[in-house]
């Protein structure tokens, strides 16, 4: 309340030279005329107007909205100049962003990790102690091949080749000739690559012998197939390993992975006397179809296992348009309470390969200070040693229990949940590069960057991040960006009237929504990483089922990327997956469209509708089109305020039906896809459809910066202000001035966050 | 089988269900019923015939002495029930050690399959379901007999692969139940995580000192959010402090920690088992249950003993090798020995709301995948009933001139009141139950 009435106090007391004889001050008038409905400072008033006065008109936009709609039923109360007045008064004292950010100076907000923050975290902390997981090279599964004898799958080494899809069927005959038909096995293994976060399903599909191992811990005994062996194994996520007479029988798995990592797999299959031989493992990632598991998720070579914390975390604080640990609730404790234990048990079970003995106090205890100290982002205390590392290994306690005991405290201790506690010193710096760029804790080079006081120069942390946006990490939390700021994590269930869209199902939506992610990931990771090209690129990724679908030429292989008449389509808006996603079950919703362009892309903030106006497709007469209906629907004043910014936009899109198909006519009618678009300054743009939108839109200041703004609250978790008044300029200077491009804006991003007003020594983590 | 990390992936993928804090089975009301409850007991290998069986069938007489196999079982002579000459007669695909473990619960034939064994026909799983499953469906059933778990399915050492030598209990045809092997996989089937928890219990104490020292040195905001965290580490220190069990008939047994869950923890893991499951029904959550040790042609190598030899290699010496039948008796006295001490345990804790003790109203049916082990007959097969509530009569031994063993289940179910006219193999069921009250 205080701020509203101090900045009311200066408007005014900033006014005196308009204070002419005759002319009254706009702070005036909104006095006398706007501040009973309004309040003094547009906060509101209850009962009467209670949304504060905010928003992003310019100044001209604003004048003609209050000379043509205020005071409420009197407009003529006011005339055009009262009104600019009125219009110049509000917009510098609280309606613009620039006025609110001014009476409300952004701060870092206090925040724990989020809930990918959490995960990535442990994942990588266990992983440290680990070799390092080596690129991925070539595609496929390196499938080893043998005749077997009796209980003895592995008699005979046949051959050895890269298999690309999980799909066989060998009839009743030998996968090679010069092999026994009624008796062999294979043996495949590598390492399976998956881009989302989530829950992955598997199945098999077999009349004879499989087993699949995702993510598992290998042992000794795995590579022994004998079927009386006991040696010790991992147990199978899908153990169909014994047939029933001739039937083809169906297993079923599923497990939580981590995107953008890579999981060591495993699958073994045999035959054994029965009449036919086939095995075919089909998987259904995240939001996907049930497809056969095939290249390219799939590379010969293993990789360590991941440590995935699978529990079950509150959804974050995602009100402010980006998700953010500023919350914490009990849920969330018992959450991160679970997941501490499950990440113990993983360590405890481990604890062999992680810290090089199970029983060896000495190495132990060495082993949990660097956990700690990797944990907490840097060098531990004396006292801190003792609390969290001393302290568990009493006498008596069994060295395992205590290591378990400690992994829990650590991953419980405030300084592991909450990454920015005390004043920031060098291992900040490291850990906010870490953070913005993989959601993780600082890696080994960093950390010792930190130690040695080499994080204070934009030119240090410049050269860290651009190492650090190569790792596939960084690629990872990039592409949930876009899902983010394109809106696709919210798709999850595309479905079109099946009447009307024949072939519109499940399996070509999971592949619209990979032609989507082949496009943005290949123009962020291409040359050029160009913002502009992603709204004005003449190709689309397609496979022979999109293709045919689309009315295109089938490609060759998997997807392949194809050309587009520019006048008919335009990068991502025209995207049909998106063209889907914001569309009735039958028609084109101009208006989801529209919101979508208004808030995502030109970064403008919408009111929630003052009325609930449902959109009824029946109640129309069947003659109009979409955009008459749409038209009518939003006609009232009370719908104007934002439908004269969204329905242009929308219209622009009409060209796309349901599906995201060119069309000419919507019903009998020419569509009319031609539509003003009115910039918050003012201006109005024509657009004549989706290619004069993507055009706009590449050159709009307006644009551009909400761009550079969402990347930054996504990847730093906090709004660009929090780190100086200047930061969302000055990010937006050097991302023209790199030609637009996205990997080097994430990695100033990264350095913008990083980058501490006075270096402090490391030496101050001794808190 | 259940591993630690299989059970926090499950968690993970199902913890919308599986709340931090299981809720602990209440007490429920005593039944009027008298409790009907039962434990099938699998050694594998075939047992030495002339050190198991006595010389002579009929009642016990005070001065019968069991043959030094079943010496440990002195005790309970007065409620124990021997049945000589009973066989599996399923015959079909499968070898002996896989017609032995998989149709000796199930009582029929096994489907044809892709596991070879070491001589017949390849099979897979059988065609039906087992006894115990049997048993437990119809106690389900009822409202008045139907626990949490229903049965509970328990192993020793059983290896984590699944085919016809590794599993025995079946939900039906080609649906083997995977027995947990683990204890501490077991402790948290039946507690949920207590043991991680009572860890947490100190941890969070430390925790919470930490959080004063940090909070002491921030700024406002930071703190109250540091502080809101401190309360609920607060409230579930205190959660934790109340929950310890208290809504539990019978506490949860301290698991010594760090057991080796390999062939030498073998004696500590069959202990803890044991107690788990006595510890389960006494809590009432199961009234059936299977704890199979190893796994058809199990190769425990009884190193406690004295004994390098892996237990299947031994079976297949000739009787005339007398060091090697000396080594299996001394086997299977262990394995009675083990059978002795779950008795044990079950007779000393008082039926609730009952007479005697639980051991009165459960039965322990110890049985095995042969007869003999070099033979690899499947002809009289041990059959040794310890415990009561079936209302069989007992301190006796039966026998039988090569009867079905079909018939045995039949007796089971009907005198846990299930009344059914075959059990697997229907020409193998015919005469009916044994007649055994």
């Amino acid at each position: 309340m205080m701020r509203f009435r101090l900045t009311f106090v200066l408007g005014v007391a900033l006014s005196p030279l308009a204070m002419g004889a005759v002319e009254e001050t706009g702070a005036a008038i909104f006095k006398r005329l706007c501040a009973g409905c309004h309040g003094r400072a547009g906060q509101g008033v209850a009962d009467k107007y209670d949304e504060p006065l905010q928003g992003e008109r310019g100044v001209e936009s604003l004048a003609k909205l209050i000379d043509r709609t205020m005071p409420d039923e009197h407009p003529e109360k006011l005339d055009a100049a009262g009104s600019r007045a009125v219009a110049e008064y509000i917009h510098g004292a609280f309606y613009s962003p620039q006025a609110r950010a001014k009476n409300n100076p952004a701060r870092r907000e206090p925040a724990r990790l989020t809930n990918r923050q959490f995960r990535e975290s442990v994942a990588d902390l266990i992983g440290s102690f680990l070799p390092p997981t080596p690129p991925a090279e070539g595609r496929g599964l390196l499938g080893e091949y043998f005749s077997s004898d009796g209980m003895n799958k592995k008699a005979k080494a046949a051959f050895g080749r890269v298999d690309l899809r999980m799909d066989f069927d060998f009839g009743e005959g030998a996968p090679q000739e010069g092999m026994k038909k009624e008796q062999f096995s294979i043996g495949w293994n590598g390492s399976l690559l998956v881009d989302h976060t989530g829950v992955y399903e598997f199945r098999i599909k077999t009349p004879n012998g499989a087993r699949l191992y995702v993510n598992p811990d290998l042992r000794d005994g795995d590579k022994n197939s004998r079927d009386d062996s006991d040696a010790k194994r991992d147990v199978a996520m899908i153990d169909a390993w014994v047939s029933s007479g001739e039937q083809v029988r169906e297993e079923k798995g599923a497990i939580f992975l981590l995107g953008g990592r890579r999981y060591p797999l495993r699958f073994d299959y045999f035959k054994y006397k029965d009449k036919r031989g086939s095995v075919t493992l089909e998987w259904k990632p995240p939001h996907g179809a049930w497809s056969v598991l095939a290249a390219p998720h799939i590379v010969p070579t293993s990789a360590p296992r991941v440590a995935v914390v699978a529990t079950a975390f509150p959804a974050d604080d995602g009100s402010t348009g980006f998700e953010r640990g500023t919350s914490v609730s009990k849920a969330w404790h018992e959450a991160t309470t679970k997941a501490a234990i499950e990440a113990a048990v993983e360590v405890s079970l481990r604890l062999g390969a992680l810290a090089g003995t199970r029983s060896d106090v000495v190495k132990l205890k060495e082993f949990v200070a660097k956990f700690a100290a990797r944990a907490f982002r840097r060098p531990l205390t004396d006292g801190q040693r003792e609390l969290y590392v001393g302290r568990h290994f009493a006498e008596g306690v069994p060295p395992e229990v205590a290591v378990k005991r400690a992994v829990l405290a650590i991953l419980k201790s405030p300084r592991f949940l909450f990454p920015e506690l005390g004043a920031p010193d060098d291992h900040t710096a490291a850990s906010r590069l870490a953070l913005a760029l993989w959601d993780s804790l600082p890696d080994a080079p960093l950390a010792e960057a930190a130690g040695k006081g080499e994080l204070r120069t934009p030119g240090q942390l410049g050269a860290q991040a651009e190492r650090m946006i190569h790792d596939p990490r960084a690629k990872a939390k990039i592409a949930e960006f876009f899902r983010h700021w394109l809106a696709v994590e919210f798709a999850d269930d595309v479905t079109k009237d099946a009447a009307e869209f024949p072939g519109f199902d499940a399996a070509l939506v999971a592949d619209l929504r990979r032609s989507l992610e082949l496009f943005v990931e290949g123009v962020v990771w291409g040359d050029a990483s160009d913002w502009r090209q992603l709204l004005l690129a003449e190709t689309i990724f397609l496979n022979e089922r999109l293709a045919k679908f689309y009315g295109a030429t089938p490609p060759v292989g998997e997807f392949d990327e194809v050309k587009f008449s520019p006048e008919q389509r335009a990068g991502i808006f025209t995207h049909p997956f998106l063209l889907s996603v914001f569309a009735y079950n039958k028609s084109s919703s101009p208006i989801h469209r529209g919101v979508f362009l208004t808030r995502n892309i030109m970064g403008r903030f919408l009111k929630p509708p003052p009325q609930a106006v449902e959109f009824k497709e029946e109640k129309f007469n069947p003659s109009l089109t979409m955009r008459e209906k749409v038209t009518e629907l939003t006609k009232k004043a009370a719908c104007q305020s934002c439908h004269t910014t969204i329905n242009p936009l929308g219209f622009s899109l009409e060209h796309y039906d349901a599906v995201g198909r060119w069309r000419e006519t919507d019903g009998k009618k020419p569509v009319d896809a031609a539509a003003d678009y009115t910039t918050p300054d003012g201006e109005v743009v024509k657009l004549r459809g989706a290619r004069d939108l993507a055009q706009f839109t590449a050159t709009s200041e307006d644009a551009r910066r909400s761009f550079v703004r969402q990347m930054f609250q996504f990847l730093v978790k906090q709004a660009p202000a929090s780190h100086g008044a200047d930061t969302l300029q000055k990010l937006d200077k050097t991302f023209v001035e790199s030609g637009t491009n996205i990997r080097k804006l994430a990695a100033e991003i990264a350095v913008a966050a990083a980058l501490l007003p006075s270096p402090r020594p490391a030496t101050a983590s001794a808190r | 089988m259940i591993t630690r990390r299989q059970f926090v992936r499950r968690l993970g993928l199902s913890a919308a269900v599986l709340p931090f804090l299981p809720a602990l089975p209440s007490l429920g009301a005593p039944s009027k019923k008298p409790v009907q409850r039962i434990i099938f007991v699998f050694t594998p290998n075939g047992t030495v015939q002339p050190d198991f069986w006595l010389d002579a069938a009929g009642e016990f007489t005070a001065e019968t002495k069991m043959k030094r196999i079943l010496a440990p079982l002195d005790p309970f002579k007065s409620r124990m029930l021997m049945l000589k000459g009973l066989s599996n007669k399923i015959r079909g695909d499968g070898d002996g050690h896989m017609r032995g473990m998989s149709c000796l619960l199930t009582g029929i034939e096994l489907f044809p399959g892709n596991i070879q064994g070491g001589s017949h026909s390849p099979a897979g799983w059988p065609k039906g379901l087992s006894i115990d499953q049997e048993l437990r469906n119809h106690l389900q059933a009822d409202a008045a007999t139907r626990t949490r778990f229903g049965s509970l399915e328990i192993g020793v050492n059983v290896p984590n692969r699944a085919d016809p030598w590794t599993r025995w209990s079946y939900a039906g045809p080609n649906q083997p139940l995977a027995p947990v092997s683990d204890p501490y996989d077991l402790f948290e089937k039946l507690y949920g995580r207590m043991k991680d928890r009572e860890s947490l219990g100190s941890v969070l104490d430390e925790v919470s000192e930490d959080l004063r020292a940090v909070a002491a040195k921030l700024p406002a905001e930071e703190k109250a959010m540091l502080e809101k965290n401190a309360t609920f580490v607060r409230e579930m220190e205190r959660e934790l402090r109340e929950d310890g069990g208290r809504r539990l008939r019978h506490a949860p047994p301290k698991l010594e920690q760090g057991v080796p869950v390999d062939n030498d923890g073998m004696p500590k893991v069959t202990a803890m088992q044991s107690e788990l499951l006595v510890n389960a029904i006494a809590n009432d959550m199961a009234r059936v249950a299977t704890l199979d040790f190893t796994n058809s042609v199990g190769q425990a190598r009884m190193r406690w003993l004295g004994i390098d030899d892996g237990h299947h290699q031994l079976s297949h010496d000739a009787d005339s090798n007398t060091a090697s039948q000396e080594k299996l008796v001394k086997i299977n006295t262990w394995f009675a020995e083990q059978l002795a001490a779950l008795a044990k345990r079950l007779d000393a804790i008082p039926e609730p709301g009952g007479n005697g003790t639980m051991l009165d109203n459960t039965t322990i049916l110890w049985t095995n995948e042969l007869g003999k082990g070099n033979s690899h007959s499947l002809d009289n097969i041990p059959f040794v009933f310890v415990g009561g509530g079936l209302g069989f009569k007992r301190g006796r031994m039966e026998k039988y001139e090569n009867e079905p063993h079909n018939r045995l289940w039949l007796s089971l179910a009907h005198a846990f009141g299930r009344d059914i006219k075959t059990f697997g193999n229907k020409d193998l069921s015919s005469g009916g139950p044994l007649a055994l009250a």
